[in-house]
């Protein structure tokens, strides 16, 4: 059972957040980014060429020419495969934790796996972030010794900062998950 | 005692006032005479142990690129001194972690303390049951 909705980031990019409940225990939450456009990637591009076609009528030297079209072809490798993210998903097993995965745009997958033991609540919180006020998704883990305590704050989606609205669906999904952990009888 | 520490004008103050705005008109009088009588005068009247001229310059000109380079700075201290986001700082600190439950009381406000973060948010956002 899938369904998609459309939302907005923090800086005004259009997100998709899909929601799928594989069994009564288990949820996926995906975010998606919109993909590379092929406007933003022709305007770079021809600005670094024109950048380095003035510095060659300044200079009279053609390694210029072909050294703005080797950085041109690295740096996009280079952000596709380590800067842009695609697709940033959670995926919430009720007994057995939370699985972080960020898909880059070159096809590279990250995943962070958290055990269910070590999570002791996921909440929205708000934080000052480079001369914004924004409200990001986050796990906390449970401190070994102190009960009450965090010992360690995970933020999600951190790429793509989707607004409150669309974290309050997150947070609804992830509390259902989460609750079932209190009135399950602990097992293990 | 409590007179003294006003705002309101006092005899004192008046008087501390124009010594101040006579000191100032005096050293600004002086601060031309040293930028702009040439040094030839100033020899034969005997002052020969004053600064260079250069510094009449420099010294303005060191004091107004400290006031933008402050901006600057500020601007890069407070970036630097933001918890970031995965800091328990945004969550807690050493007060709240210390604070005592004081007992409820029937018809009294509850006492002031520090909510922990998942009641927040279970109050923010999820529908009242």
């Amino acid at each position: 059972m899938a369904e998609e909705r459309r939302f907005s980031s923090a800086s005004g990019a259009p997100i998709a957040l899909r929601r799928r409940q594989h069994s009564a225990s288990c949820r996926e939450l995906s975010v998606r980014a919109p993909r590379l456009q092929l406007r933003s990637l022709s305007a770079a591009t021809s600005a670094v060429w024109l950048a380095a076609y003035g510095l060659f009528a300044l200079s009279e030297n053609s390694m210029v020419l072909s050294a703005a079209i080797f950085i041109t072809l690295i740096g996009l490798i280079i952000y596709l495969h380590f800067v842009k993210i695609d697709q940033e998903s959670l995926l919430v097993i009720g007994s057995l934790g939370i699985q972080v995965t960020s898909s880059y745009a070159s096809g590279k997958e990250s995943t962070t796996f958290i055990e269910m033991g070590q999570v002791k609540d996921v909440v929205i919180n708000e934080a000052i972030h480079m001369q914004k006020v924004i409200y990001y998704l986050c796990i906390l883990l449970q401190d070994p010794e102190d009960p009450q305590g965090v010992s360690e704050v995970v933020p999600l989606f951190q790429s793509s900062k989707p607004r409150l609205d669309c974290l309050i669906e997150v947070y609804k999904s992830c509390q259902e998950i989460l609750e079932q952990r209190k009135t399950a009888p602990q097992s293990s | 005692k409590m007179v003294e520490n006003s705002p309101a004008p006092l005899p004192e103050r008046a008087i501390y006032g124009f010594a101040l705005f006579l000191g100032s008109w005096f050293g600004f009088i002086l601060y031309l005479i040293w930028a702009y009588i040439p040094e030839t005068w100033l020899f034969s009247l005997g002052l020969t142990y004053w600064p260079q001229k250069y510094w009449a310059v420099a010294l303005p000109v060191y004091l107004l690129v400290a006031v933008g380079m402050g901006y600057i700075l500020l601007f890069g201290i407070n970036m630097m001194s933001t918890a970031p986001l995965n800091s328990t700082d945004t969550i807690t600190d050493n007060y709240a972690k210390k604070q005592q439950q004081k007992k409820f009381q029937e018809e009294a406000i509850p006492a002031l303390r520090d909510i922990p973060i998942s009641e927040v948010n279970r109050m923010f956002f999820l529908p009242e049951k």
